[in-house]
């Protein structure tokens, strides 16, 4: 294969992409200096349902704005040089066989499809980010790829440790430079990394019926952008295949269904002008009036997608309050969150002690891969203020570290029927010991009390001071029963 | 026997008695103070009153030190061992020959937050033959402790398996157990579920001090946390005293630190419980105290 100027394009911004990936994470710096969300805030399909469902614009966005108006220069450009989901296709597809057709998709599907998202952005369920491709992309190698990769990796070492002890002492240090470079530092499993991976895996799938058939027919940002693209002054010439040759069909990954170049989906890859075997193919700006085989969309489907936007962000409407539904440090209000969550899984990728976790349904269907902090699994760090730092629309804000202290994810309650010290007059404080607020938010009270042993002690009785505590959940966390935690977090809020 | 053969070993006796009375003087224990406001030096000159660390540290030896970096705090809020006093011991150790110093604790908070922001990271990271150590999963090991309250339990392997293990614990305040200090600073090593010792702590610190071989324990009383420990987090809760304490007993070096907050020691119940299980000497008194 020959490497052109977009591949070449490709290939740097799949190694960015993977770079900022690995270094979503803590590396001895309490501020993150490089915008590793970077892909995120070039993404016009998060601007545009953000958009939609605030009403409002962030500065953060300002790449996705520059990106929307280089796309009307250049048409589709993004999906051919940039996209990192594209590359990956174009990769794999080499080794595909593409031996049947599946016409379901096809025609004025992901039309629908995009607008039934913007339609629901409007009605305040932005959910543009469960099927952007760099958040499926993002999500995959979050839930699914890196913690595996990082297990397998670290059991390996484990295995080897395990029969060779310390005569492998020398390769240590080797060992030592990939896993504190690459691997995860934490050994985190993700609860939603089944369907991470399969809607990852469905798109790599659909490869064996035409050449990235996601892009084509499904994908909601390239849709975006090839709407934007109709108005691109830079095109393909010639419109149509040529009558003596018609190679450009099989060259072109994804914009000639027919005979007439279907413009919207030009990624501008230029294949066809460096295979073109007469030089005939250029891609020259300032050509008009050239009609290309763009379906229609009028004002039928437009009624039709606001219907469709309309009932499904009504149909799973969450009647419940579920009080264990934290959310990360710093969100308000749970609906202005769900306007703005791009779903994008950053704040999980970053979270230092994995308190963070994709929601399932804890939140109802609306609130699918947002973030959820589940304290007995991991608490929020008390001087780590990352989450805020990463995403990308302000949905977790980027408070200063004094801030961020302050912001009461939760209130912690004692269950005395579990708690040792209540419930078997045994003494612990583990969780008084581990609280980080100055000061303490959970105060002991000292009282004499007779033994089971009929013998009389001091026992030391934890309670929580509600006026300091933020809810990070180190209690719980650390709570040393097994099983069911003597302490929890519920969502409550008080102001400091 | 004869009379003859009963002088004989009466005098063989009472010769016997004599020289193990004077090895009994001699092995009093000895605790060394060292104040001061040179954190390194002082450092220095508590191990070089005890003898030097060639006392402890021979060539080639591969040592551990365990200092306390159990929390995401700066060293001037005393939860904490100062890094100073780390690096202090680390470079006499090295000084002696050690082939290798493996410096790790096993963290309460994120444990890349705790070694950077108590400042070891930045001290001692790029020494050569210091290894600043993350603990990995697959060294920790079963063993059998068979004390009164813990009859097994995972523990840090090389912290087991080293010529030298070297304890540096900060001496602070601790809402269970009044003050924690040097026999609590062993808990760094442990894996597994930590906090379910707590239910029993006097004696499962005893049973894991009594398993583990540690020769030397220095007491960071640099400064001093008085309240809201372990961790801390304000100022205002620390006391400054640019003192550090060494020795070989760690009931001893905890019995002194603990009058350092106007405490008596036996109201510590660990150090008290330590003392009547043989672990050490309580009693100040008894000590041979070189204060340098």
């Amino acid at each position: 294969m020959k490497i052109t100027i977009p591949r070449l394009s490709q290939i740097v911004f799949f190694i960015i992409f993977l770079v900022l990936f690995i270094n979503t994470d803590y590396r001895g710096k309490d501020e993150i200096n490089i915008a590793i969300n970077s892909f995120f805030r070039a993404d016009p399909l998060v601007l545009v349902t953000y958009i939609l469902s605030t009403f409002s614009f962030i500065t953060l966005l300002i790449p996705a704005l520059l990106m929307v108006i280089a796309t009307f220069f250049l048409g589709r450009f993004f999906c051919g040089w940039i996209c990192p989901l594209g590359a990956f296709l174009d990769f794999v597809s080499l080794k595909i066989k593409k031996n049947s057709q599946l016409k379901i998709f096809k025609g004025k599907f992901k039309y629908y499809f995009l607008f039934t998202l913007l339609f629901l952005s409007l009605f305040n369920i932005n959910y543009g980010g469960v099927f952007d491709p760099i958040a499926i992309f993002i999500r995959f190698l979050t839930f699914f790829v890196y913690p595996l990769f990082g297990y397998v990796v670290k059991s390996g070492w484990g295995w080897l440790y395990g029969i060779f002890g310390n005569k492998i002492e020398f390769a240590e240090g080797f060992y030592k430079i990939i896993k504190y470079n690459i691997l995860p530092f934490r050994d985190t499993f993700y609860p939603l990394a089944f369907l991470s991976s399969f809607l990852f895996i469905l798109i790599v799938f659909l490869e064996r019926y035409e050449k990235r058939y996601w892009c084509r027919h499904l994908c909601p940002l390239g849709t975006l952008l090839g709407i934007f693209s109709k108005f691109s002054i830079f095109k393909r010439l010639p419109k149509k295949l040529c009558s003596d040759c018609g190679e450009c069909k099989n060259i072109c990954p994804t914009a000639f269904d027919r005979e007439i170049l279907n413009e919207e989906n030009c990624i501008i890859c230029l294949d066809c002008q460096v295979k073109c075997k007469f030089g005939r193919v250029k891609f020259s700006p300032f050509k008009f009036n050239i009609k290309s085989a763009n379906p229609d969309l009028n004002k039928r489907f437009f009624i039709n997608s606001f219907i469709f936007g309309f009932v499904l962000s009504n149909i799973f409407k969450n009647g419940n309050y579920n009080n264990k539904l934290l959310r990360p440090p710093g969100v308000a209000d749970e609906k202005e969150f769900l306007k703005k969550c791009v779903r994008c899984g950053e704040c999980m990728k970053i979270c230092l002690k994995n308190a963070l976790y994709p929601s399932y349904l804890e939140g109802g269907v609306y609130s699918l891969y947002t973030p959820i902090l589940i304290p007995r699994k991991g608490y929020c760090e008390y001087n780590c203020s990352l989450c805020g730092q990463v995403c990308p629309t302000k949905a977790i804000p980027k408070l200063p570290i004094e801030e961020k202290k302050k912001q009461v994810i939760g209130i912690a309650h004692f269950d005395k029927n579990h708690c040792l010290p209540y419930a078997k007059k045994t003494n612990c404080l583990v969780c008084e010991e581990h609280c980080p607020i100055p000061g303490k938010a959970i105060k002991i009270k000292k009282r004499r009390e007779i033994g089971y042993n009929d013998k009389a002690f001091e026992l030391l009785e934890p309670y929580v001071d509600e006026k300091l505590c933020n809810g990070c959940g180190i209690c719980e966390y650390v709570c040393p029963l097994t099983g069911k935690s003597g302490i929890e977090v519920f969502r409550e809020k008080h102001s400091f | 026997m004869n009379r003859r053969n009963f002088l004989k070993y009466l005098a063989f006796l009472g010769a016997n008695f004599a020289f193990t009375k004077d090895i009994l003087a001699q092995s009093k224990k000895e605790l060394a103070i060292s104040e001061g406001k040179d954190y390194e030096k002082i450092t220095k000159n508590a191990i070089d009153a005890l003898g030097g660390i060639s006392k402890f540290v021979k060539k080639g030896d591969v040592v551990v030190i365990k200092p306390n970096i159990g929390w995401d705090r700066k060293p001037e809020e005393g939860a904490n061992t100062h890094p100073l006093v780390v690096k202090a011991v680390t470079e006499e150790c090295l000084k002696a020959g050690a082939r290798k110093v493996k410096i790790f604790d096993r963290t309460c908070n994120d444990p890349r937050r705790c070694y950077v922001n108590s400042g070891m990271a930045n001290l001692l990271q790029n020494i050569k033959g210091v290894e600043l150590k993350h603990l990995d999963n697959e060294k920790y090991k079963n063993y059998k402790i068979n004390g009164v309250f813990i009859k097994e339990w995972e523990l840090y392997e090389e912290a087991i398996n080293c010529d030298v293990y070297i304890n540096i614990p900060v001496a602070k305040h601790h809402g269970l157990t009044g003050l924690t200090l040097a026999l609590k600073n062993i808990m760094g090593i442990m894996g597994g579920n930590r906090g379910y010792i707590h239910r029993e702590i006097e004696e499962s610190l005893c049973d894991f001090n009594s398993f583990v071989k540690i020769h030397l324990h220095i007491v960071d009383a640099t400064r001093i946390l008085l309240r809201n420990g372990p961790q801390g987090g304000g100022v205002k809760d620390v006391k400054i005293l640019n003192t550090v304490l060494a020795s070989t007993d760690p009931v001893l070096a905890d019995a002194y630190a603990t009058t350092l907050f106007g405490i008596k020691p036996e109201e510590i119940s660990i150090t008290k419980r330590a003392y009547e299980r043989g672990l050490g000497e309580i009693n100040i008194n008894r000590a041979k105290i070189i204060k340098v």
